[in-house]
């Protein structure tokens, strides 16, 4: 395949670095030729070509047009920005490309104005390419006044072979048919012509070439013939560039994408949304309220490989009352929030924390903010829960397996996506399409969209599938990091509370709203709740008042507390219920003892328990030939003994044991992982920094020689480390990189030696992905990404998901090491 | 948010606040589409199911309306999701609909080609319809119209029936006021229909087929007779007993202008087929040599209506020959659409929609049954038979409660409270009614008395005569004893909602002096007779009747 695209020409572009003055002539001329600001506005447009510091201006462009530079640009570029780049470099080459030739080649002209004062397509086109400019994506080789776009070197390779479905340009050596010439061929065309022709237009411009003798064949000869279609080997033709375009009417594109979709969706009142929300987050917080109590009650343990068993998983599902799918979320997000965690004891296994009592002081408000701060920083993925990993494992909630970097990101995606059409449910589908517009070359996985709108749900984050006001809360807390006052946010959204409760004669309640959290705890332990919602039905039943009078509320505390909130008075029925149930519960009792006396004739044991002397074993009268001791039978035994009296032990049978267990010990863990913070990405470097670079890439520029010597000490100090490493340190590796780096701005580049192992550690844990740099056998940094498996002796045995294979390095080969964001 | 008496729920309930200044408009707002599932004295529960909005469908609502309501009494904003349910679920009645094709005669349309692909595909129409007439018609076999409405129902796609029914023989039938006295001593007297019993009949009419539910006491007998005198032709009642049977004559000797010799009976002793013909569903179930013996009676006249009594009750079989009655109006009677089976959806389809339907406590307010007095009454047992009973075998435990002796005694004691009226007294255990009826010196009544007798007992008790008699379980169903104020019921069948419901009937027709009624259910403390109280108790109270429970040693306190 022809391709003359200017690859060939850009490294000798890069390489010829003549300065001069007027129009640049190459893309590095045309970075030097940047004022401070512009090339401030480029390190802040790309992040990474800063890290680590190019030396000189000219170093840096060359890392701008270089291939990761381009795809990692490229990687977030939305649908419009690639039209435009796209349309840059199919018209580039084919004399000065302006503005204007874009707008037109895009369709934008096309586009019907937008009202409401939003920018037309045409200045939005114009907005893109002067971000491109200023990213360094395109450069403009005309004078002032007479722009000249082309695209950086290297971008029409990123960008494919064929941009936007044209055809390559003609062989250099076959000079251009002029565009007057070909719609002059185009107008008499071969019999057949025009339908191959039309084939190929809108793209994949590569056709079969057809069987000889067909008529097919004839027309697509005579195309060649004229000019019209390039034979590219023996079985394939290629619609040339000028001449795809002249078919398209000069157009690159077919329709303009200058704005993100906007799909159809159901239309939800803000209300709505916000009632179903606020119902939603009720529900959530209940539901962790079941966990805590499930979980104080049996604990359930870690699995030896992490995580949370099947049978346990199922088990906390029914105690919810969910599905697994939900307890799955609701399992990750208490951990996440620290109300649960693993206790670290030998055998492990997951327990309340602290933070749990802390939980149940505060309101619905306030638990739904925890939890939802805690969503809003968690790189956890429930939905991977059940299905299995590249092992074939399951993957079990809690464990290590489903930490991923990118979710926060995404997360906030998915919520501007919603953000952006207030007031309207939209289906996993719309999200994504509006996702493939803002990213078409990173579309995320479509699991995790429909995994985060099911959280978002469940959350309350959504209401009826609308973002809702707690959920734009989230968004702001999620978008600038900062308090974002989401228990405020809720509590505006939650059904005002309500301190009364209709008692009827069929022996239900009903609370007409949200119930207040006294009544909510008297209702919970006097009456089962048959129906949730904006009000609570629940119904007495013997067994609910038994519930009542065991928590040692006597009947007539319980009927004045119940008649305290009601409007009505008591119904007689209720009241019936209430005393009939307590004197039963009084029928018959339960007490502890550590031991017992009994004998045949009364008299004998008289006087033993009001003895003195016998104090200490506590004995009480159960009934004239009965006593029971507080002390075991030994000891008993041994006192009466002692007192004169011939006492026997008896047998087991009889012995009244305790049936109430302590609550066991919560963990103090204070919401270690709630604190992380929300934003995933690496926090963004200051202008400060920036600016510091830039004037050190200037200063450069001036003079390469300082910079390219400091830059070789910087190199000599790495194997000096390298021989001193004795064993486990990496340390000095890492400090030669920290040294290398202190001026630069970048989190990355700069890590203490002790971050370094810190973060493999954290991965270690977590079993998360790192990109790791480090001395390749060659001697040159390798950039890979890796999970670790183990870390000792100096050495590091780490997986590598891309090339499916383990390797072991040495720690100290390792340069730098960064968690994979995404 | 509006401060409305309704909250909705996400499970599909309606809480209504029944004091609520705007709680009557609400009632009858949502009356049309939701079941009344519980009405206690302050917040009633209804509840939307599919059938109870196809019934709304059916009788002219859609959704728009339905949601409207909801939106409008809501006190919260109501869950989007049951919104976009009721639309979804309403949507679905009347894709399908029956009709008469001029040529291809019974046909299936549809308005949504997807709807029908979709019912044609399933295994459980093949067979009930023939070919397709086009790619929304399809051909009937007119004698699977009822199979394929029992199937489409339970797809999820109720048809709407449209085709029509044939006219049937005509025969003139009309209401006659003043009443043709039936006994020497009674006088003509002057009635017309109740204006909710002139409603039924209307939106009975008006829908072609359909069950109208009205409350025990509400005069169904009169809706029914109304029924055939719009309809004037021949008609077949379809009724639980003979007893209930000769009920129906007389009572439509006396209403309409109907003769004896125009009505005839088809039962267990007598096989008359008259112009008005009054089965029992027990001659009409019975097998002989494995087959139905009686069907014939279904086609041995045209008949123009077919009036089924006390639906709730209508068994499996007759489900089955009323698939082949399609082409007849229909009228369905009944207190209620619950059944204990559960086959409220195969009434929907085989008879019809709700067509009309009154809550108890409207008409009770109306004054037209008389309120009533539930009692419970606990008796504590002596400790010797707590002990027999604590010892007994399971499957004892309950006779041995419900028939403590010394329930007698508290039978007698209410008894005695109560000299000025007539008083019922009901029981599952012959030998304890047995001891009862010697006790009070009240004629028993059980399934071996002859009709004859039971006839005379009727009678006396409902003169006067007699003021105190003892029924079994037979007298549960349709007998008719307009002038019983107390009930007492000594043991049950296991708390039976329907049971419940039948034997509160029994108290509450409406009573000339409009005396309150009394319940009274005598209960063992600490039993399982107690228990199944419980059920009695949650169902009256759910009913909205007034509840007490009181110690059979207090029982003088309680007039």
């Amino acid at each position: 395949m022809a391709n003359t695209s200017p690859r060939g020409t850009a490294e000798a572009d890069v390489a010829d670095g003549a300065g001069g003055t007027g129009a640049p002539h190459t893309f590095t001329e045309s970075i030097r030729a940047r004022d401070d600001a512009a090339l401030l506005a480029l390190l802040r447009a790309r992040p990474d070509l800063a890290t680590p510091s190019p030396s000189t201006l000219r170093s840096l462009a060359a890392r701008a047009s270089s291939r990761t530079a381009l795809e990692r640009a490229l990687a977030h570029a939305d649908a419009r920005t690639l039209q435009v780049l796209e349309a840059v470099v199919a018209l580039a080459g084919n004399g000065p490309v302006s503005p204007d030739d874009v707008r037109h080649a895009v369709g934008a002209d096309d586009v019907p104005a937008a009202d409401g004062g939003a920018p037309d397509a045409g200045s939005l086109v114009e907005r893109v390419l002067d971000d491109a400019l200023a990213a360094a994506l395109l450069w403009d080789a005309g004078a002032p006044g007479r722009p000249d776009l082309r695209p950086a070197p290297g971008l029409d390779d990123v960008l494919g072979p064929h941009p936007a479905g044209l055809g390559p340009s003609r062989p250099a050596e076959r000079p251009l048919t002029s565009g007057e010439e070909v719609r002059g061929t185009l107008a008499n065309l071969p019999r057949g012509g025009r339908e191959v022709l039309d084939a190929l237009a809108w793209g994949p411009p590569i056709g079969l070439v057809p069987a000889p003798g067909t008529t097919a064949r004839d027309a697509v000869d005579a195309l060649v013939d004229a000019r019209l279609l390039l034979r590219t080997d023996a079985r394939h033709v290629a619609l040339p560039r000028d001449v795809g375009l002249a078919l398209r009417g000069g157009r690159t594109h077919r329709s303009a994408e200058v704005a993100p979709p906007r799909p159809e969706g159901r239309a939800v009142p803000q209300e709505a949304a916000d009632a179903e929300a606020a119902s939603a987050a009720l529900e959530l917080v209940r539901r962790v309220d079941l966990l805590v109590a499930a979980w104080d009650d049996t604990a359930p343990p870690v699995l030896r490989s992490g995580g949370l068993g099947v049978r346990d998983l199922r088990r906390t599902a029914q105690a919810l009352g969910s599905d697994e799918a939900d307890a799955a979320f609701v399992v990750e997000l208490a951990a996440a929030a620290g109300v649960v965690a693993d206790d670290g004891d030998a055998p492990p296994s997951y327990r309340p924390t602290t933070v749990a009592d802390a939980w149940e002081a505060m309101d619905d408000a306030d638990r739904w903010a925890l939890l939802a701060s805690a969503w809003a920083g968690s790189r956890r993925t429930p939905w991977l829960v059940g299905s299995r990993d590249e092992k074939g494992n399951l993957r079990a909630p809690l464990s290590g397996d489903l930490h991923r970097g990118w979710v926060p990101r995404l997360r906030r995606h998915v919520l501007q996506v919603l953000a952006a059409q207030p007031g309207t449910a939209l289906d996993v589908a719309a999200v994504m399409a509006v996702l493939r517009w803002h990213a078409p070359r990173t579309v995320p996985p479509e699991q995790a969209v429909e995994g985060l709108l099911a959280e978002a749900g469940l959350l309350g984050v959504t209401g009826a599938g609308a973002l809702s006001a707690p959920g734009t809360a989230v968004l702001a807390h999620l978008s600038d990091a900062g308090p974002a006052g989401l228990a405020e946010a809720m509590r505006a959204a939650l059904p005002p509370e309500v301190d009364e409760v209709l008692l009827q004669g069929d022996l239900t309640g009903i609370v007409p709203g949200r119930p207040s959290q006294a009544l909510a705890t008297l209702l919970d332990r006097s009456a089962d709740v048959e129906s949730r919602g904006a009000a609570t039905t629940v119904r007495f039943s013997p067994a609910s008042v038994t519930r009542a009078l065991d928590h040692g509320t006597t009947a007539d505390e319980l009927l004045d507390a119940l008649a305290q909130r009601s409007r009505v008075p008591v119904p007689q029925p209720l009241e019936y219920l209430v005393r009939d149930t307590a004197r039963r519960h009084e029928s018959l009792r339960v007490g502890s003892a550590g031991s017992y006396v009994r004998a045949a004739d009364p008299t004998v044991l008289a006087g033993l328990a009001v003895d003195p002397r016998l104090a200490h074993l506590g004995l009480v009268r159960l009934a004239p030939t009965v006593l029971a001791a507080s002390v075991p039978a030994a000891e008993l035994h041994a006192a009466l003994r002692e007192r004169g009296l011939l006492s026997a032990v008896e047998g087991p049978d009889g012995r009244v044991l305790s049936t109430r267990m302590r609550r066991p010990p919560r963990l103090d863990r204070a919401g270690r992982d709630a604190r992380r913070r929300p934003a995933a990405e690496p926090e963004p470097t200051t202008d400060d920094a920036r600016a510091h670079l830039v004037a050190r890439l200037r200063a450069a520029d001036a003079g390469d020689e300082t910079a390219v010597d400091r830059l070789a000490g910087a190199h000599r100090a790495r194997p000096s480390s390298g021989t001193n490493g004795t064993g486990t340190n990496g340390a000095g590796t890492t400090r030669a990189n920290g040294s290398r780096g202190t001026t630069t701005p970048g989190r990355a580049l700069t890590p203490e030696p002790g971050d370094a192992l810190a973060t493999l550690h954290d991965a270690l844990r977590d079993g998360r992905l790192v990109w790791i740099e480090m001395v390749g056998a060659s001697g040159t940094l390798e950039r890979r990404a890796l999970k670790p498996l183990r870390l000792d002796g100096g050495r590091l045995r780490a997986l590598d998901p891309a090339r499916e294979a383990e390797l072991t390095v040495a720690v100290h080969r390792i340069a730098s090491v960064e968690p994979a964001d995404g | 948010m509006t401060d409305g008496p309704l909250i909705v729920q996400s499970d599909k309930s309606i809480l209504l606040e029944v004091d609520h200044p705007r709680g009557d408009d609400a009632r009858r707002a949502i009356a049309p589409f939701a079941e009344l599932e519980r009405a206690p004295e302050h917040v009633h529960t209804y509840r939307l199911t599919s059938l109870g909005l196809w019934n709304a469908r059916a009788a002219g609502h859609d959704a728009e309306q339905v949601v409207n309501t909801l939106i409008e009494y809501s006190r919260y904003p109501v869950p989007h999701a049951l919104l976009i349910d009721v639309a979804e679920t309403m949507g679905r009645y009347g894709r399908l609909t029956l009709a008469t094709h001029p040529t291809h005669g019974l046909v299936l349309e549809a308005s949504d080609r997807a709807v029908l692909a979709e019912v044609l595909k399933s295994k459980r129409t093949a067979g009930l319809v023939g070919e397709r007439v086009d790619d929304q018609t399809v051909v009937v076999h007119p004698s699977e119209r009822g199979h394929l409405k029992q199937v489409l129902v339970k797809l999820g796609w109720p048809a709407e029936d449209l085709a029509g029914y044939v006219d049937g023989e005509k025969h003139e039938i009309a209401l006659a006021s003043p009443t043709h006295p039936r006994t020497p001593t009674e006088e003509p007297k002057e009635w017309e229909m109740r204006p909710y019993q002139a409603q039924a009949v209307d939106g009975f009419w008006h829908g072609g087929s359909g069950v109208v539910v009205l409350p025990c006491g509400a005069g169904k007998t009169i809706v029914g007779a109304g029924a055939m005198a719009k309809s004037g032709t021949t008609t077949l009642i379809l009724v639980t007993n003979t007893v209930s049977a000769r009920q129906w004559r007389d009572e439509l000797v006396r209403r309409t202008t109907l003769t004896e010799d125009e009505i005839g009976e088809y039962s267990g002793s007598r096989k008359e087929i008259k112009p008005v013909t009054i089965a029992t569903y027990q001659v009409l179930t019975t097998k002989r040599k494995g087959v139905y013996s009686h069907l014939e009676l279904l086609d041995a006249r045209d008949w123009g209506l077919v009036l089924y009594d006390e639906v709730h009750l209508l068994p499996a079989p007759i489900f089955r020959m009323t698939a082949d009655l399609q082409a007849r109006r229909r009228l369905g009677l009944t207190a209620t659409l619950v059944r204990e089976d559960g086959r409220e959806d195969e009434v929907f389809s085989l008879i019809g929609p709700k067509r009309y339907d009154a809550p108890w406590k409207d008409i009770e307010a109306q004054g037209y049954i008389a309120p009533a007095d539930c009692v419970e009454v606990r008796l504590t047992l002596p400790e010797h038979e707590r002990m027999v009973y604590a010892t007994a075998e399971p499957e004892d435990k309950y006779r041995l409660a419900a028939c403590a002796p010394g329930k007698n005694r508290v039978v007698e004691r209410i008894v005695a409270q109560h000299p000025d009226d007539q008083v019922l007294v009901i029981g599952q255990y012959l030998d304890q009614l047995e001891e009862l009826s010697a006790h009070l010196d009240a004629p028993l009544i059980t399934g071996a008395t002859t009709v004859r007798e039971r006839q005379r007992l009727f009678e006396a008790f409902r003169s006067g005569e007699i003021s105190r008699l003892v029924v079994s379980k037979v007298a549960n169903f349709s007998i008719d004893l307009p002038e019983a104020s107390v009930a007492i019921q000594v043991s049950g069948s296991f708390g039976s909602r329907q049971e419940e419901a039948q034997r509160l009937g029994r108290v509450m027709r409406p009573k000339a002096d409009g005396r309150t009624a009394h319940f009274y259910a005598v209960v063992a403390r600490d039993t399982v007779d107690q228990d199944f109280a419980a059920h009695r108790q949650r169902f009256l109270a759910e009913q909205g009747y007034a509840y007490r429970i009181v110690d059979a040693e207090d029982l003088d306190a309680v007039a």
